[in-house]
């Protein structure tokens, strides 16, 4: 007891000593990145009634050694499932599966078809200048069946730039070392960027094992990670623009045991090897433009169990087509097309399996008068030569006042999302008979924004409200003869509010800005799957009713800070709601300084990861780090 | 004026501040750990010695850590749930596979913990926690002084029961599975190589002479033998799935262990049977596949119509009270919600209790029996 408030009274301490200096730079744009909108944080990009947000460069920047799942989890409304640092991390948004999430890099989709999702851990920030993150309707016109959502993460060419060299290197805990590099060199009409990021983790953190009592190092739990992006940006004309980008990566992570598992350590690991590539012309006149892209991405991945391996091998080639066309007054239409093609050879099927997706879309904007925008997304897919239902998207904008940025929203829309490739030929269970899953969502909202993000006062408020039913759901469950086998059973409503609130302001010369998300959501199982069935309303596992994330930030000449507390609600891990891990706070730090030499920036940033040294688990029996640093120095030349 | 009116402002703001920073400076001083916990008040125990009732192991999900015991009263038909826990204030462990008790004390074998718990039967204390397994599946006392323990990975564990330690470990290079004592040597059911496609697994029934513990021979079965049970003529009966991808029609096959011969082999038309038992008397068997089927050993065929119906239930683990012949059969539902278990009459089928169970209820321990071996 009396260690605890001894600890509160420093840690208090602490906060006060550098409240002070607690700054949160606004010049921290990254330089590659050239926004159409200067914002910091989240900022919500709202403006045809469905709801989208973009985590911007100046939070990214922060986490430049990270992964994916940290930021999502600290700045975002979507809830991500993380087996622990540099593990299996899924997203899911909304109450909805990490199957119902697309992950995308620069619009292409890169999750696995043999999954349908993607791994947030193997993602590194620094291969990315900012994030546009899509709720549940907003997707239609991306994709059919994320209904959830769309993780977007997008890197863009600066044209003014002629050379630019980053270089950092973060020394953590746990033996953990991140090197990423960036040079981007070009002028007015090519632009070539590289980065490279390589990660090696002991990870061996101490932590409370109740089995023996004692505190344990976590074994068999080193992983490395390293890619490298090569991206060119070539400007053809004044009307065209070809952008190729191709972003290769590693990851190599043993998979640590679950606490009671300490005895005799089983060899578990797992070995990803990824390619994607893309390529995008993109011509722009004064009342249209288009972009016709292709993609590939290669995605192989070892799974070893002792002495068993089983490999798993996926390509797959996407082709789109979209115009965007405002020849009609008031009216901006969005016709595309696309073909997608999978091809997977898998130790878990038998032989090769292929999907191919054709998918024709288009979306309306009509203004019909200021205060009033209408948009009618539309959208059929065709998967191997069947047709899917389909699927509409309708949203209604309203803007009562001219001159007070407020708006309110509504959207409506029927999805089908097609069944995995495990879902459908997984040896032997794999079920190909499966139906698409259907949902049918409404959604409903508002923003009200006052002044400018970057000088004095700024506020925005975001209040959104959603009911999602998803019926014919894939559930893993054992038929009659005891074995698990998928089978569209499920019927999940999922429904909540998202609340939002981003406050910038000034005090003497000090910049504070503070932002702020919570989601409610109940998401419940809502059909009995056999008599005695005790889960029938009852929230699905791993799926928190509440999550807050708040940062607060402060600037000023060079130096920087922010204070970052996420809050996690209880997460039933039964679906009869008899067992659950209790809900958690956690609270992060961040200080740094950027000394800026003629046209060298040198950064120091240093990170206090969960601050009061929480002994928690998110996922049962899975240990996390304690109190963690992160040192990071960080050198830029930018000419 | 307008520097009062800053200031004014600059106070407010630094008051919220503050605020906002105590908030979670307040909340986060928890110290308590972030645990894995119970939606249900866990009521203190109700047995002051679990000498006498019936054990039902619950494997828990794969990788979870959520294996318990649920134990039932037989005398009061009281149930108590996670016993383990309860008397030893820490978690049983990943899969618990099967139970046995003998000299007073339960041995829980927990397959991916690598790990069999001992505990006491009278207040379910640890006695001590075993190691050096590797993916222990099931126990079988050989005597007094020696017992013997299957692995998944490529042994057979041999235990000294006097100081509870391995005291050598039989390399077989497949995963191994049932046991069954014949005189001086064991009999043990070998799925083959699990590296290996199913139709390239040897699956055969191992002999160890306990006296070298050495494998002395082997006697070729249909694919994964993963049960067996000796009747009262001393006959072995061999129950073997096909597989688990059905690479092969499931078998019952009668072994006689002097012979060391297949003498008898039935064939099912289709299902995926398991969990094959046999009564006290040893007269009649039972086995699963998908509802509850018995079946005398004189029979010719294997019966047709099952003797308790799953009616839509999930049933999974099977065991046959020695005293008075009852089954108990449970329902592990989907899996991932807590099961239940039933007991039946062994001549009517009529259900006679309803018990509550943990996540997966895999196999029975019946504590009586031990006593009066």
């Amino acid at each position: 007891m009396t260690r605890n408030t001894t600890h509160t009274r420093f840690v208090l301490f602490l906060i006060l000593c550098f409240q002070g200096c607690f700054l949160f730079s606004q010049s921290l744009n990254d330089t590659l990145h050239l926004p159409q909108v200067e914002v910091s944080g989240n900022f919500t990009l709202r403006n045809d009634g469905f709801k989208k947000i973009r985590i911007d460069s100046n939070i990214l920047v922060q986490y430049l050694s990270a992964d994916l799942s940290t930021i999502l989890s600290q700045h975002s409304t979507v809830f991500v499932k993380s087996y622990g640092n540099g593990s299996l991390s899924t997203p899911s948004f909304r109450g909805t599966s990490a199957n119902h999430t697309q992950v995308e890099w620069n619009g292409i989709c890169i999750n696995s078809p043999m999954l349908g999702q993607t791994d947030l851990s193997q993602i590194p920030v620094s291969q990315f200048e900012s994030l546009e993150i899509l709720y549940g309707a907003a997707t239609v016109a991306r994709t059919s069946g994320a209904f959830g959502g769309v993780i977007n993460l997008v890197s863009n060419p600066d044209w003014n730039n002629s050379i630019n060299v980053m270089l950092a290197q973060t020394l953590a805990s746990f033996n953990n070392y991140t090197t990423d590099a960036c040079l981007a060199i070009g002028n007015q009409n090519v632009q070539s960027i590289t980065k490279i990021n390589y990660s090696n983790a002991l990870n061996n953190f101490p932590y409370n094992n109740d089995q023996t009592k004692s505190t344990e190092k976590l074994s068999n739990a080193v992983y490395v990670l390293g890619g490298i992006t090569q991206e060119a940006f070539f400007r053809l004309s004044k009307k065209d623009i070809l952008t190729a980008r191709i972003w290769y990566s590693i990851n190599n992570h043993q998979i640590p045991p679950i606490t009671t598992n300490t005895e005799n350590v089983h060899k578990e690991e797992q070995k990803d090897q990824t390619i994607r590539s893309m390529a995008e012309w993109r011509r722009s006149d004064s009342n249209y433009y288009f972009t016709l892209r292709s993609s590939m991405v290669d995605q192989f991945m070892r799974y070893t169990l002792e002495d068993n391996t089983w490999n798993h091998h996926s390509y797959s080639w996407a082709n789109r087509f979209r115009l965007v066309w405002s020849g009609i007054k008031k009216l901006t239409i969005r016709p595309g097309a696309e073909y997608n093609a999978d091809w997977v050879i898998s130790d878990s099927y038998n032989g090769e399996k292929t999907r191919s997706t054709i998918g024709l879309f288009a979306e309306f904007n009509y203004s019909v008068v200021r205060w009033l925008q209408l948009s009618l997304v539309l959208r059929q897919d065709m998967i191997d030569s069947k047709f899917l239902p389909f699927i509409p998207a309708l949203a209604i904008e309203y803007k009562p006042f001219k001159k007070i940025n407020l708006s309110f929203s509504t959207n409506l829309c029927r999805n089908y999302r097609y069944p995995s490739l495990n879902d459908l030929y997984f040896e032997p269970y794999g079920n190909a008979e499966l139906k698409p899953e259907t949902d049918y969502a409404i959604e409903a909202g508002t923003v009200y924004n006052f002044g400018k993000k970057d000088k004095g006062f700024f506020l925005e408020t975001t209040l959104t409200g959603y009911y999602s039913k998803i019926i014919n759901q894939i559930l893993w469950k054992p038929n009659s003869s005891g074995l698990f086998e998928p089978q569209n059973i499920s019927e999940v409503h999922a429904r909540g509010v998202e609340a939002g609130l981003n406050l910038a302001w000034n005090i003497w010369r000090f910049r504070f800005s503070s932002s702020n998300t919570w989601n409610y959501c109940r998401s419940t199982n809502e059909k009995p799957l056999f008599p005695g069935d005790s889960t029938m309303g009852k929230q699905l596992i791993y799926t928190p009713v509440n999550t807050f994330n708040s940062t607060l930030g402060v600037s000023i000449i060079g130096f920087y800070g922010s204070y970052v507390f996420s809050y996690i609600s209880e997460r039933y891990t039964s679906p009869d709601n008899s067992t659950y891990m209790p809900g958690y706070y956690l609270s992060n730090i961040i200080l740094g300084k950027n000394f800026q030499l003629k046209k060298i920036t040198l950064s120091l940033q240093l990170n206090l990861n969960n601050l009061f040294d929480l002994d928690y688990q998110s996922i049962a029996n899975r240990p996390m780090p304690g109190r963690n640093y992160a040192l990071m120095l960080k050198f830029n030349f930018r000419k | 004026m307008i520097l009062n009116k800053k200031n004014i402002y600059t106070s407010a703001a630094s008051k919220f501040i503050s605020i906002l920073l105590l908030i979670p400076v307040v909340l986060s001083c928890s110290k308590t750990p972030i645990r894995e916990d119970s939606t249900t008040v866990t009521p203190p125990p109700v047995n002051k010695s679990y000498e006498n009732g019936i054990f039902v192991v619950n494997e828990g999900n794969f990788n979870s850590g959520n294996a318990s015991i649920t134990f039932i009263n037989t005398k009061d038909t009281t149930v108590e749930q996670d016993v383990f826990k309860t008397h030893n204030d820490r978690l049983l462990g990943d899969v618990a596979e099967s139970m046995l008790t003998f000299n007073n004390m339960g041995f829980i074998i927990v397959n991916n913990s690598n790990t069999i718990e001992v505990v006491s039967l009278k207040d379910f204390k640890s006695i001590r926690t075993m190691t050096g397994f590797s993916s222990p599946r099931f126990m079988a006392i050989f005597d007094s002084s020696k017992a013997y323990v299957t692995n998944m990975n490529l042994s057979v564990s041999v235990i000294d029961l006097t100081t509870l330690n391995i005291k050598k470990s039989i390399p077989t290079n497949s995963w191994t599975e049932s046991m069954i004592r014949f005189n001086n040597y064991m009999f043990v059911t070998t799925i083959g190589n699990m590296g290996l496609p199913t139709a390239q697994r040897n699956a055969r029934i191992l002999v160890i002479d306990t006296k070298s513990d050495q494998i002395v021979d082997s006697i070729k079965t249909g694919k994964e033998p993963i049960c067996m049970v000796m009747d009262k003529k001393d006959k072995i009966w061999v129950l073997c799935t096909g597989g688990f991808d059905q690479v092969e029609a499931p078998t019952l096959i009668r072994i006689d262990p002097s012979l060391r011969l297949v003498d008898r082999t039935f064939t099912f038309s289709g299902g995926v049977p398991s969990r094959l038992c046999i009564n006290n008397q040893k007269d009649t068997l039972y086995f699963l596949n998908n509802g509850v089927y018995q079946m005398p050993v004189s029979a010719t065929v294997i019966p047709t119509a099952p003797l308790i119906p799953s009616n839509q239930h999930l049933f999974y683990g099977l065991g046959i009270n020695p005293t008075n012949g009852n089954i108990f059969v449970s329902d592990a539902k989907d899996y991932i919600q807590n099961g239940t278990v039933y007991q039946y009459d062994q001549s009517t089928a009529s259900l006679l209790g309803t018990f509550p169970a943990g996540r997966i209820p895999g196999s029975f321990c019946f504590t009586t029996a031990s006593k009066k071996k």
